[in-house]
Parts: structure tokens; C-alpha cells; sequence
């Protein structure tokens, strides 16, 4: 009978944290499944990886270019925080600014007063209640 | 001289102990770096900003904290912060790009892999998909499981430089080698190396 994949214990069992019953139940499970082994071999490449790309020589010019940027001011820096501190105030003011504008309109476009003139002046806006287009005609005549 | 002596030296300005700091402290900031943005050249920017932090900010430190702690943490943050930098500027850069038809990076990238070897190109993709699924943590677990893994750091000083208890290291990075091993296995089942 085909035993159950254990994938997820090898990268456990790769570092070594599997209790000692445990590690032979994998050890043994692994002489059985070919899937387990390719997975284990996969894992073990990738993991590698690690070991291949840490501590990598630093460029023998750090120190240097590092007292380079030691002698530059930091104003350029100070400079930036304060860009940094002012933008999303700035922003923050034009937002707020135009909330209450937005509001301000709103309820002035709301109050029953602006709402009776715009209604008067509706009449007067509109040319052919004030002049028929029959009149008009005739004047041109 | 000692850490205590150092510190002492930097805090009054002293480019000697300064340049002696650099020199004991550099590969270890420079591979904590790597561990986290995957590049050498802004790994090393990264330890250059760590360094002249170190120095401006040198009269801030208490000696509450090992010197190397205090490297690792900011070595860290810098790191992440480039991050979200970064995917911040990708952002924008996609939004731009889709309006003006921009070419793709990664068609790029994937042109120049084509002259390199078969081999080279194998350990390359699978080095790429182990950053991809690094990249893919959560941030508490991607510093403590590079701290254990590039810099081979006990739990007991992840713990003390990522100030929680040792038991949460032992759980973060637990879980992050659980979550490692099912993007692995994911890109295994799709044969995807």
C-alpha cells in the first residue's frame, strides 16, 4: 500500500527539528516514495541557494566611498524631511479646504432661499416664455 | 579597542574608531541586507545609509544593546523600507506604463538570461524563485527567518533584536519555513524549475 506524500515535513527534516521518531518514520519513508525524493532533492537545491549567495565579498572601496558621503552636509537630507513633513500637510490642507468648500456650496445650494431665487429666476432665463419666437419674427420684419 | 570605546570615539566625532566600526561591522550589515533585498549593489547602499546613520545618530545610543543589535535593526528596517519603496515606485511605474505603452522589465530580464548556459540559468531561476518566496513573507518572518539563515543568528538574539519573546521567534520562523515549503512545493508540482 502507497503511503501518504510527507512534503511538508522535509524542510524540517532538512534543518534537522524533527523529533528522533519522527526521522525515521521519514528516513524510511523516503527509501519507499520517488515523489518525496525528487521533492527533498528540489528543497535541498533551493535552500542552497542560501548558502551560495550569503557573505558576499564587500567591494574593497566601501570605506572610502562611505567617508565620501561622510563629507557631504546633510542638508540635503534635512532638506528632504521637511519636504517630506510639509507635502502631505499641504496636501491635507488643500483636501480639507476643498471638503468645506464642497459643504459650504452644498448647503448653500440646499437653503430653501437660494432654492426659491434660482426657481424665480428660471422665467427670466427662459427667452421664449418672456418673447415669444412669433414676436420676434414680426420685429424683424 | 572595544564596542564601548568605539561608541565613545563616534559619539565625539572620531573618524578612527569611525573607520575601525566599519571595517569589524561591514559584511555582517552588508549580508543581513542581501538576505532581505537580494541585490549585492543595493545591499551595499543599504550598509552604506546604515554606517552613516550610525555615525549622525551615534550620541542616541545608550549602550543599552550590543552595538551589532543595534546594526541589525537598523540594518533591517533600511532594508524593508527600500522594499516598500520599491514596489511603491513599481506601482506607479505599471500605472504609467499602462498608459504609454511602456516595455516590460521582466521581458527584458528574461532576453539576457538567454545567453548564459543552461546550468547558470537553472541556478538562477531557482535562485530568483527562492527570493520570490521569501519576498512572499510577512515581513516579521521574512527578517527572522534572513536573520537565521544568512547571518546564522540563535534564536535568543533574533529575539532581542526584533524585541519579542523567544517564543514568537521560534513560532515566526517556524512558520515561515511552512510557508517557504508550500510555495516550493506549489512551484514543484508546476514544474516550474
Amino acid at each position: 500500500m502507497k503511503t501518504k506524500c510527507i512534503h511538508k515535513d522535509l524542510i524540517f527534516y532538512l534543518d534537522n527539528e524533527l523529533s528522533v521518531e519522527k526521522r525515521t518514520n521519514v528516513e524510511k519513508h523516503l527509501e519507499e516514495c520517488a515523489d518525496c525524493r525528487d521533492y527533498l532533492v528540489f528543497l535541498q537545491k533551493g535552500i542552497q541557494i542560501i548558502e551560495k549567495e550569503k557573505n558576499p565579498e564587500v567591494s574593497p572601496f566601501f570605506y572610502t566611498r562611505l567617508s565620501a558621503r561622510l563629507e557631504e552636509k546633510p542638508v540635503y537630507q534635512t532638506q528632504s524631511q521637511w519636504v517630506r513633513l510639509a507635502q502631505p500637510a499641504f496636501f491635507s490642507l488643500v483636501l480639507l479646504a476643498g471638503i468645506y468648500g464642497g459643504l459650504k456650496l452644498g448647503s448653500n445650494a440646499s437653503s430653501p432661499k437660494v432654492h426659491q431665487q434660482a426657481t424665480n429666476s428660471i422665467p427670466m432665463l427662459n427667452d421664449f416664455e418672456a418673447e415669444p419666437i412669433e414676436s420676434f419674427l414680426l420685429d424683424k420684419l | 579597542m572595544d564596542e564601548a570605546q568605539l561608541i565613545k570615539g563616534i559619539q565625539q566625532g572620531d573618524r578612527k574608531s569611525f573607520q575601525t566600526l566599519v571595517e569589524t561591522y561591514q559584511r555582517m550589515v552588508v549580508n543581513t541586507c542581501l538576505g532581505i533585498v537580494h541585490n549585492k549593489a543595493d545591499a551595499e547602499d543599504l550598509a552604506q545609509d546604515v554606517f552613516l546613520e550610525i555615525f549622525r545618530t551615534a550620541e542616541n545610543f545608550r549602550g543599552d544593546s550590543k552595538v551589532s543589535t543595534w546594526l541589525y535593526r537598523i540594518a533591517t528596517n533600511r532594508s524593508l523600507n527600500m522594499i516598500r519603496n520599491n514596489k511603491r515606485k513599481r506601482f506607479f511605474q505599471s500605472i504609467e506604463e499602462a498608459f504609454t505603452g511602456g516595455r516590460n522589465h521582466g521581458s527584458e530580464i528574461s532576453e539576457n538570461r538567454n545567453d548564459q548556459p543552461d546550468q547558470n540559468i537553472t541556478d538562477q531561476q531557482r535562485s530568483d524563485l527562492l527570493h520570490r518566496a521569501i519576498d512572499r513573507l510577512p515581513e516579521k518572518q521574512r527578517i527572522a527567518f534572513t536573520l537565521n539563515k544568512y547571518e546564522e543568528l540563535p534564536y535568543q538574539q533574533i529575539a532581542e533584536i526584533m524585541e519579542i519573546s523567544l517564543a514568537s521567534v521560534e513560532s515566526l520562523i517556524h512558520r515561515a519555513k511552512k510557508n517557504l515549503q508550500e510555495q516550493l512545493l506549489d512551484c514543484y508540482k508546476k514544474k516550474c524549475v
